[in-house]
Order: structure tokens, then sequence, then C-alpha cells
């Protein structure tokens, strides 16, 4: 059961330095520029944590993860899970401490017994994960959609967060061009 | 003749793969490959040197500050820019917090199910576990009750046939050897192990003003302001509040993690006679307690050949003999060049050929030092610290050798730790050494800013010429350099050459293979369907390899495979 004070985290899961695969962090820039959130909403640009995730997974209960995920369909496609779908994915052998790890920090929260009651899955398809900074068009336009989507569901989850009157630019400086200093 | 392969990749993802071929229950030949490319460096082109580590810091997500604090290094080794005494120890101790986190999770989370056959809890007595532990270390959550918790716990998982995050061990192999009650031990800090990694993170994120990337650092310093009557800044509250964060995290450091590697050291004594591979030794000094990085809490340099008297001093990032010592070859790696290259004039044009057993088979250049294959990690750092007489790491050292000595039944010397289980046993002593440090550096901060002292920051100016510079720290993986080229104030060229590049590396051009594929050699494998003890070696290094991107499989399709061919 989500209540008013239950701690909800909605972590924005990528590499900003390969494509569309900044999407998470991305959507995590735009939530902070669009919207005020109540105080039991942490937001937070985790990257690509491998299982470091257990650590934004501790003490809460619940948790959005915004990610771009592998699987058959257009660039730009939303595609959203919830906790059970999630956990009836497999856990893989692990070689390195990267392999992307969602369903093991998932497990590992579970067995530990403070994990996240409740987890949404916010997954957009990719168009490119080269090596690069910043959005295809298509992935671009979905982060928009995704941002309503969780704000949606925050509010589902009685956190409305409420929209600015004059929101910020997102602070996506990975995407900025290059300045330089002064030289002397 | 078996040749395995494991291969965690998939279409749009790529990590280590190790090849090996196994005769006769013993591996006879090794291949290391990084299949993902990793020329992240080109991003950095033209960019503003002071900005770098943001980028950096995107390296990888798991190495996130490491990357970020060699890049500011770089920069102000090539302005020769001095860093105020409070900016070091604020970095010192974001270092060594970082790094208790990492090697704790290395430990527990990433490679103890190699060791411990969880399967075993339900036939363990809990008030035996209780009283083990309680041989093994004063740490005050080890009672009969919460063996007997941890134990029902495991039990109900199980029976109920969802093995949950222990779906994919290699259970009942015949390479574990663990009594029962040790398993349940070993399960009930991996859980405890939890709670204290975060605590480490937390002691980053105060100082850091945010996790997993943190905000605070910049080129001639940090951006802490420092002002006892302000509560936005560094005040006294929030130095107490990392002393108590501090005061959790060593105990579990010294009382648990410590002693159980010692103890899991003391009941596999067999691996260390397994896994040497490359004895050469690489490590640089660390945790600066000057502003001009002159002196280090944490000394470096090299050991040739496995030996302890052939140590030689690295004394700071201005020595010669790391600074021109450091090449990378490519004759075996995925990338166009003939001559090794120094760092700073390093190329990363990808010239992809398929897996070749004898040409061109990984994203991973070769570096060399002074034309050597080197190791790095906490086992390079141990050696040549205990070779140098470094007070804190022979402390540790020997109790951590007496303490497996006395488990085992037999002498344990310090030669020993050349191997699979030494590489383990050294990550611990590390961690140990590096608790003591950090409550030495919280002393330095402390008095430092009671003295009067608040500066933070000394301002970088950049000339018109062209300028090259090196930034070094001893990360929990071992040696990561930054390279940079800085012409008319922009990024020219950017090389990091970080850890697992040098435990990974490929063979050379003469044909001399690197740590991994030579610490494989000999390992045995008992069932090539089931390489455990193949994957012991491998963690031992505790790899790193993609700095990765992150796209999660929603189709269930394999990531990991391990073929027997």
């Amino acid at each position: 059961m989500i209540t008013a004070s239950a701690r909800i985290s909605v972590l924005g899961l990528g590499n900003v330095l390969f494509g569309d695969d900044g999407f998470g962090p991305f959507v995590i820039q735009s939530l902070r520029a669009g919207w005020d959130f109540p105080q039991n909403v942490c937001l937070v640009d985790v990257g690509t944590p491998g299982l470091d995730l257990v650590t934004y997974f501790q003490g809460t209960d619940m948790v959005f993860l915004i990610d771009a995920v592998g699987g058959s369909g257009v660039p730009g496609e939303l595609r959203l899970y919830r906790g059970r779908e999630l956990k009836q994915m497999q856990p893989k052998p692990r070689v390195s401490p990267h392999d992307p790890a969602v369903l093991e920090t998932l497990l590992i929260a579970e067995l530990a017994g403070d994990g996240p009651h409740d987890i949404l899955l916010v997954g957009v398809i990719p168009r490119s994960l080269d090596l690069g900074v910043g959005l295809s068009a298509a992935v671009r336009e979905a982060a928009a959609a995704a941002s309503e989507l969780v704000v949606r569901e925050l509010a589902n989850a009685g956190a409305d967060p409420v929209p600015r009157h004059r929101p910020d630019t997102p602070d996506v400086w990975w995407m900025r061009g290059p300045t330089l200093p002064d030289r002397s | 003749m078996a040749r395995i392969t494991i291969d965690p990749i998939t279409r749009i993802e790529g990590h280590l793969r190790i090849d090996a071929v196994v005769e006769g229950g013993q591996v006879q030949k090794a291949w290391a490959s990084g299949t993902m490319w990793r020329g992240i460096e080109t991003i950095l082109r033209g960019r503003d040197p002071r900005e770098a580590w943001l980028f950096t810091q995107r390296f990888c997500g798991v190495c996130t500050t490491v990357h970020a604090m060699a890049s500011v290094r770089a920069v102000e080794d090539a302005l020769a820019l001095d860093v105020p005494l409070n900016a070091q120890y604020i970095r010192n101790l974001i270092l060594i917090a970082h790094a208790l986190h990492d090697h704790i999770v290395h430990f527990y989370h990433l490679s103890a199910l190699d060791w411990v056959d969880v399967t075993t809890i339900p036939k363990a007595d809990p008030a035996k576990a209780a009283s083990i532990a309680e041989s093994l270390s004063e740490w005050p959550g080890n009672s009969r009750q919460e063996m007997a918790r941890v134990q029902k716990k495991i039990v109900g998982l199980l029976e109920g046939g969802q093995l949950g995050i222990f779906a994919n061990g290699y259970w009942g192999h015949p390479a574990m050897k663990l009594a029962p009650e040790v398993n349940l031990l070993a399960l009930s800090h991996y859980l405890q192990a939890l709670d204290f990694q975060r605590k480490a993170t937390q002691v980053v994120g105060v100082l850091g003003g945010k996790t997993p990337h943190i905000q605070n650092l910049a080129v001639g310093g940090v951006m802490n302001a420092i002002n006892f009557d302000s509560q936005a800044t560094l005040n006294m509250e929030r130095l107490y509040m990392l002393k108590d964060l501090l005061a959790e995290v060593v105990p579990f450091v010294q009382q648990v993690y410590f002693p159980d590697a010692c103890a899991i050291a003391g009941f596999y004594p067999e691996w260390f006679d397994i896994g040497a591979g490359v004895k050469n030794y690489l490590a640089v000094p660390d945790l600066p307690t000057d502003s001009r990085s002159r002196n280090f809490d944490l000394p470096g340099g090299t050991i040739l050949d496995g030996k302890l008297d052939s140590v030689r001093p690295i004394s700071g990032v201005r020595d010669p003999y790391f600074r021109h010592g450091v090449v990378e070859d490519v004759t075996h790696a995925w990338y166009k060049g003939r001559e090794p290259q120094h760092p700073w004039k390093g190329e990363t044009d990808p010239n992809y050929t398929d897996f070749q057993d004898e040409g061109k088979y990984t994203w991973v250049k070769a570096p060399r030092f002074e034309g050597k294959p080197m190791q790095v990690g906490p086992l390079a750092t141990i050696l040549v610290g205990y070779a140098q007489q470094h007070e804190l790491t022979r402390k540790w050292t020997d109790l951590a050798l007496a303490r497996a000595s006395a488990i085992a039944k037999r002498p344990i010397g310090v030669d020993k730790l050349q191997s699979t289980m030494g590489r383990y046993l050294a990550r611990a002593i590390r961690a140990a050494v590096l608790s003591d440090l950090a409550i030495r550096h919280w002393e330095f901060l402390a008095k430092n800013v009671a003295a009067g002292d608040v500066d933070t920051f000394n301002p970088p100016h950049f000339p018109k010429d062209t300028l090259e510079g090196v930034g070094f720290h001893e990360a929990p993986r071992g040696t990561l350099s930054h390279w940079i080229v800085v012409k008319d104030g922009a990024l020219a060229n950017y090389q990091a050459v970080v850890p697992t590049t040098w435990n990974a590396s490929p063979r050379d051009a003469r044909d001399v293979p690197g740590p991994y594929e030579a610490a494989l050699l000999k390992n045995p494998v008992a069932n090539p369907e089931k390489p455990l003890e193949l994957l012991r070696t491998v963690h031992s290094f505790d790899p790193c390899m993609a700095c990765a991107i992150h796209t999660l499989d929603v189709e269930g399709r394999t990531t990991a495979t391990v073929k027997v061919l």
C-alpha cells in the first residue's frame, strides 16, 4: 500500500555518452525542470551502476526506473512494466559488476527485506546506442511522453508533482557544445 | 580437449569474454577479450579541460568518482597547479569511502557465492555458526538468533523453489568445501554488508553532494565551501555526520569483512597455489598529504618477477619512471597502428577483424610498462607497500597471514599472496588499511579547518601553449591514469589507461599474455560445463570491463552463456 509518506525514488538509468542510452538521465532532468515534487519523491540520475543500484532501492516503498530497453519494436516506442513482470525474467551469470542488474537488485533487496513494494519500469526502444552524446529525434519525443507518464503514475500513487509556471531549461549538460576557458 | 567460452554478450551489449582450452582437467591456453569498443575518449577532443571530469565520470557507472578524480589531477598536472590541503583531504575521504564500498560489494555480493554454497545452509547448526563467528571476531551481529533468522529465510527460499538471486550458482560443485555453518555465517554477513556498503556510499554523498555522480570537484580543488556558521556548507555538523558514518563502516571492515576474508582463505588454502599469472606489479602512490602532491599516505612502485626485493618506488606523478614508462600495444587488439604508443600519442582508430585466436581478438589494448605486462590491483598495492615497509600494510598483512595460517594449519607466507586467493585476501587487507586511513584523513581535515584554513580552490589559468599532463589514482581495481594533451585551452588528446586494461590485456607483439590470460594457465576445471574454478580466478581480479551502456533486456534473452566446444 502506497501512502502519502511513502518513499518514492525515480531513477534514470543509462550512459549519457552512448546516444539513446542517455534516455533515463534526460527524463530525470526534464522532470526536474518542469515540475516541483513532494518531499517524499527523490529523483536520481543513477547512470550505469550495475549492482550498486541496490543502494538506491534500499529503504524505498516505490521505485520508478527509466531506461532504454532491448526488445523488438519501433525506436521511440514506450514500454511499461510492473514489478511482477520484471521478476519473471531470469537472473544471469555475472562476470563483471557492470552487467545490467535491475533484476538482481530487486531480488537482493527482497532478500534483505528492505526493497520497494512496488516497481515500475518506463522503457524506450532506442534507435542508436553508438558512442556520442544526444538523443535521436524519436527517443527525444518519447522522453516528453515518458515524463508525462511518470507524473501521472506519481499522482496515482498520491504524490502529485506540481507543474512549474515557468519551466527551467533541462540541465542536460552533456548535450551542450564545447565552450573554452580564457587563455593568457 | 574442451574449449570453454564464457561470453556475456548480446546484440547490443558487450563486456568480458573468456576463452579457455581445457585438457586433463586444467586450462592449457586462455584468451581475455573485451567485446565492446571503448573509444569514449574521442568525445573529449575539443572540450574544456575544466569540464572533462564531468564526462569521464560517465566512463563507468561503477567507478564514477575514480575517473573524475584522475581527470582533474591530469589537468592540474598539465598546469602545475597546486591543490589546497582541505581539497586534498576531502578528495582522499571520498576516494577511501568509495573504495571501501567497492571492496565490500566485491567480496560479498559479486564473488562470495563462488566459494559459499547457499544450498547447504539448511543443514547448518545456528549455535555452532555463532560460536565459529565468535572465534573469528568480536562483532556483535553474530548471535545464534541472527544465524537462525538468516537460516530460516534461506530455508523458505529453497523450499519455495524460487531461488531468486541464487538461481545461478554452481551449487553442489566439488570445489565448494565450506562447512554448512561457515556458509550460513558468510550469508548472514552478505545481508549485513548491504547496509554497510550503503553507509560508505553516504560518506561520498555528504562530501560529493550527490551519488553516484559527485558534484563537488573542480580543477584546482573542490567546490565545498567551508564555514562553521553556515548550514549550506561543510560545517561542524556535517563533519560529525561523517565521523558517525565512519564509526560504523570502519568496524564492519575490520571485524567482519577482514576476518571473513582470512577465514575463507584459511579454508581454501589450495587456492594460494593457483592463479599467480603475471608476477610484475604496478601501483601508484595515492592519498596525497600536501598541496603539491609530493607526499602520500599509500606508497607506489613496481615489483618485477615476483621478487619483493626488486621493489622500485614511484615518487609521484612527476616521476619519469612512471611518466615515460607506459605504452600501449595493439598487435592483438582491434585497432590500427603498429608500434606501441605512449598514451600522449595514443590513437583509438578501430580495425575490427572478428575473433582470431592468433590474430586480433579484443577491444582492450595491451598496456606495457618498460615493455612488460603488469598486474595491477589491491595485490600490487599490498606487495609494493609491504616491500617498502609501509607500516599499516605490514600490520594488516601480517595479521591476515597469521589468521589464514591458523585456520589452514599450515604456514602461509607473504609470497603466497601471488595467487588467486592472494588477490581476495589482499583486497581485504587493503580495505583494512584504508579504514585506518579514513579516520586519519578525517582528523587531518578537522584539524586543518579548526586551525582556520578554509581554502578549497586555486583557480586554474590556461596558457596558449601545448601542455601535456597525467593524473593517476590507485583505484579499487588498481592503477588508473588519464593522459591529456591541451592545446590553446582545449583538449587535443585524451587517453585513459584503466586498471582492467592492464589486467585484461591481450598478448603483445612478442606474444606475451596479459595477467588474466596468464593467471588462468593450469587453473583446474573439474567440469567444463560448470567452470566455477575459472570464474574464481577471473573474479579475483574484480573485472570492470566495458564502462558500458545499460540496456535491460525485456524479452528474456540470455545475456551470458557458457559454451563448451
